[in-house]
């Protein structure tokens, strides 16, 4: 009991300086939102196809092909993490676990690109089963500003964390795409759904959120992950994360939380 | 020595360190995409830390000095460009002014604890050419182990640390100041006490047959020069050393190490060549023909263990780390009135650093090597996240030059860390890498993963 009324607090205390105005903007914010969700689509969508090619190709033992299939769903999933991380978190254990790679992406990515094994037939199926149900769920699952605001502040926040142990994605060298695709997933919400809101609510903090997002893709342009400046990286990760929970509040939303369970 | 029992040393020690790398595991540091090379052993993932002794706290309170030192040891900033991106900083050898037995870089040691500092990967400019590791040593007592370095190449423990900084790492010339409290720091780390060494470096309580032969066998003149004993060179005393260097039979001069707290700074001799004090032992009977016997060699280890004990060798939870991290943070009282942006961003990369890696050990849902408390675990997560992000804001406002601001985050970052963080990390302590079968699971969970990639090469 004495936990949860400490967790209680700490978030009382974080929320504690947000007013959520009602925002005439609210009807507008929800339109883009609407309009994210082809973006979803395709994103999950290419993931599904990348999983279903990576699927075919090992049914027929061509490592180089699963490999590259491997890669194409990959880029589409990481492109949608705004979306899974504030709609469908709880996939992520089905999808993309890590490290213990059950299942999902980085045990397919174990067996391929670690052990030069072509026996991913039955992850790849599952992976595709997985894909599958979120692509057609995706169709008419209620897609919320809030939803999108918390994914793209969460995604933003990851993507300054440390990779210099390889990262998630070590096995396959890949861990700077991701961050990349992240990157382009957080810079796509943001000027599909919340941009034009917030230039016209308040310009000045708008213009802090555009600067920060360039930061990132400057720091993640690095030719490769030992040479992202990591110290860079965090501080455009953290400012972004801070500048987009000011916003939260000028948008007429909640301020987004950095765990799914802690809202 | 004959050539071949030379030879045999040289065949035992290759094998011994052959069989030693093969021990090393290819994690936490892996991939062909990462800037120390893959196989890298940092020991981060460790359980426990060896604990940390300040002689100012047992007299009264640490400095801002000593903060500041503590804090710029702890940060890869302080040193070059690859170090930065990798996360290097002088703790990552020197965990909590200990040293690092487990510290391996392939192609930088030649063994776990043993690093090169003057190889080609931190400052290819120190590179000379030949592959010569020295130990890891503890920092612990290093204010009454001069000369520094293995050799004892410099008496200034400011010109090493300069040294370290600027030339092994290829960092930029430090602050003046930085240096300052940085040794001030080191200096500040204290040996851990032994109940079992009373005045003058003797035995105290209860001490068994074995440690007191020993003991005895430690001032024994040498045989063939009864000039020497072990005791001439680690004299019996507060820190077992003379301060000078000597030629042992291991390959040229070497300062004498302490043998306070030995028994955690394993492996041993300056190249830690020896795993065991019964190596080392042998090594001596072997080289200055002690004529020990089976008996004698025991002894004198028994004895050697007594006064390298030490209590309380290591710490284990997430409190030690919120204790460091409040320490750290405790600089900012000053450094943000004082519109100090420099201490303000050392303390805030730094600390904000050490929150990300906390966050780390409470495993979010992808980790499904842990089962339950997810919640918990979710609470702890976000909680961290926040104080790395008002840490930032604290570092925006100050950049800024709005230190009303800043000064109104450091209170509630206070508040927060004065009770809400701690008990929402113990809540979730039990589902946390600080939990030892979790965090078995979970390194067993990414030793399985890295093996694929090693398997096929």
């Amino acid at each position: 009991m004495i936990a949860k009324r400490a967790a209680l607090t700490v978030l009382l205390l974080t929320l504690a300086v947000v007013h959520v105005a009602p925002s005439r903007a609210a009807d507008a914010l929800a339109d883009a939102a609407e309009r994210y969700r082809a973006y979803a689509i395709e994103g999950i969508g290419s993931a599904l196809a990348g999983a279903r090619t990576l699927r075919a190709c090992a049914a027929a033992k061509d490592l180089a092909g699963a490999k590259k299939a491997w890669l194409s769903a990959r880029a589409g999933w990481e492109r949608s993490e705004v979306f899974t991380a504030g709609f469908v978190p709880e996939l992520d254990a089905q999808i993309d676990a890590w490290p213990n790679a059950d299942s999902g992406f980085h045990a397919i990515e174990a067996k391929l690109f670690g052990a030069a094994r072509t026996d991913v037939e039955r992850d790849a199926g599952a992976l595709v089963q997985h894909l599958d149900e979120l692509h057609a769920r995706l169709r008419d699952m209620p897609l919320s500003p809030q939803g999108l605001l918390d994914g793209t502040v969460r995604l933003a926040y990851e993507v300054g964390e440390s990779k210099a142990d390889g990262g998630e994605s070590r096995i396959s060298g890949t861990s700077l795409d991701d961050m990349r695709n992240n990157v382009a997933g957080v810079e796509f919400a943001w000027r599909t759904i919340f941009a034009d809101a917030l230039h016209a609510a308040d310009a000045k903090l708008a213009d802090q959120v555009e600067e920060r997002i360039a930061q990132l893709k400057a720091v993640t342009a690095a030719p490769d992950l030992p040479h992202v400046d990591v110290r860079a990286l965090r501080r455009a990760s953290e400012e972004l994360v801070i500048t987009l929970q000011a916003a939260s509040s000028k948008l007429g939303l909640r301020r987004p939380t950095l765990e799914a369970q802690s809202r | 020595m004959s050539f071949c029992q030379l030879s045999g040393l040289v065949a035992a020690i290759a094998l011994l360190i052959g069989c030693l790398h093969q021990r090393v595991l290819a994690f936490p540091v892996d991939g062909d995409q990462t800037t120390l090379p893959a196989k890298t052993e940092l020991n981060e993932d460790a359980l426990r830390r060896p604990r940390e002794v300040f002689h100012s706290e047992i007299v009264g309170r640490r400095s801002e000095l000593i903060k500041l030192g503590n804090l710029a040891f702890s940060s890869p900033s302080i040193l070059g460009a690859v170090a930065q991106r990798a996360g290097i900083s002088c703790e990552t050898c020197h965990v909590n002014g200990a040293g690092n037995a487990k510290f391996f870089v392939p192609g930088m040691s030649t063994r776990p604890g043993n690093f090169d500092t003057t190889g080609a990967l931190f400052n290819p400019k120190a590179d000379n050419g030949a592959l010569d590791p020295v130990r890891i040593p503890s920092l612990r007592g290093a204010r009454y182990l001069a000369p520094y370095g293995n050799d004892g190449r410099m008496a200034s423990l400011r010109d090493f640390v300069h040294n370290v900084i600027v030339n092994e790492f290829a960092g930029p010339e430090p602050q003046p100041a930085i240096l300052d409290a940085i040794v001030a720091y080191i200096q500040d780390i204290d040996f851990l006490p032994n109940p079992s060494l009373g005045p003058a470096g003797r035995l105290a309580g209860q001490v068994s047959e074995s440690e007191r032969r020993g003991e005895a066998l430690f001032s024994k003149p040498f045989a063939h020069d009864p000039s020497l004993s072990c005791a001439t060179c680690h004299v019996p005393s507060a820190a077992f050393v003379d301060h000078m260097q000597h030629d042992v039979g291991s390959g040229g001069l070497f300062k004498t190490p302490t043998l306070r707290n030995a028994d955690f700074n394993a492996p041993y001799f300056h190249d830690g060549r020896f795993d065991t004090y019964d190596q080392v032992v042998a090594h001596f009977d072997r080289v200055f023909e002690l004529g020990l016997s089976a008996q004698d060699q025991k002894d004198l280890v028994a004895y050697l263990t007594a006064i390298g004990d030490g209590l309380q060798p290591y710490e284990q939870g997430a409190g030690a780390a919120l204790k460091e991290i409040n320490d750290f943070a405790s600089l900012l009282t000053t450094a943000i009135p004082a519109g100090d942006k420099d201490v303000v961003a050392l303390a805030v990369d730094t600390i904000g650093g050490e929150l990300r890696e906390l966050t780390e050990r409470y495993p979010d849902r992808k980790d499904t090597s842990v089962s339950g408390g997810e919640e918990q675990r979710a609470n702890a997560r976000a909680a961290l996240k926040e104080i790395v992000l008002l840490l930032r804001r604290i570092d925006m406002a100050v950049g800024e030059g709005r230190t009303a601001d800043a000064a109104a985050d450091y209170r509630n970052y206070r508040h927060l860390m004065a009770a809400a963080i701690p008990s929402l990390l113990a809540s979730a302590e039990r589902w946390s890498l600080f939990n030892a079968t979790v965090h078995d699971r979970h390194y067993e969970a990414l030793r399985q993963v890295m093996q694929s990639r090693h398997m096929s090469q």
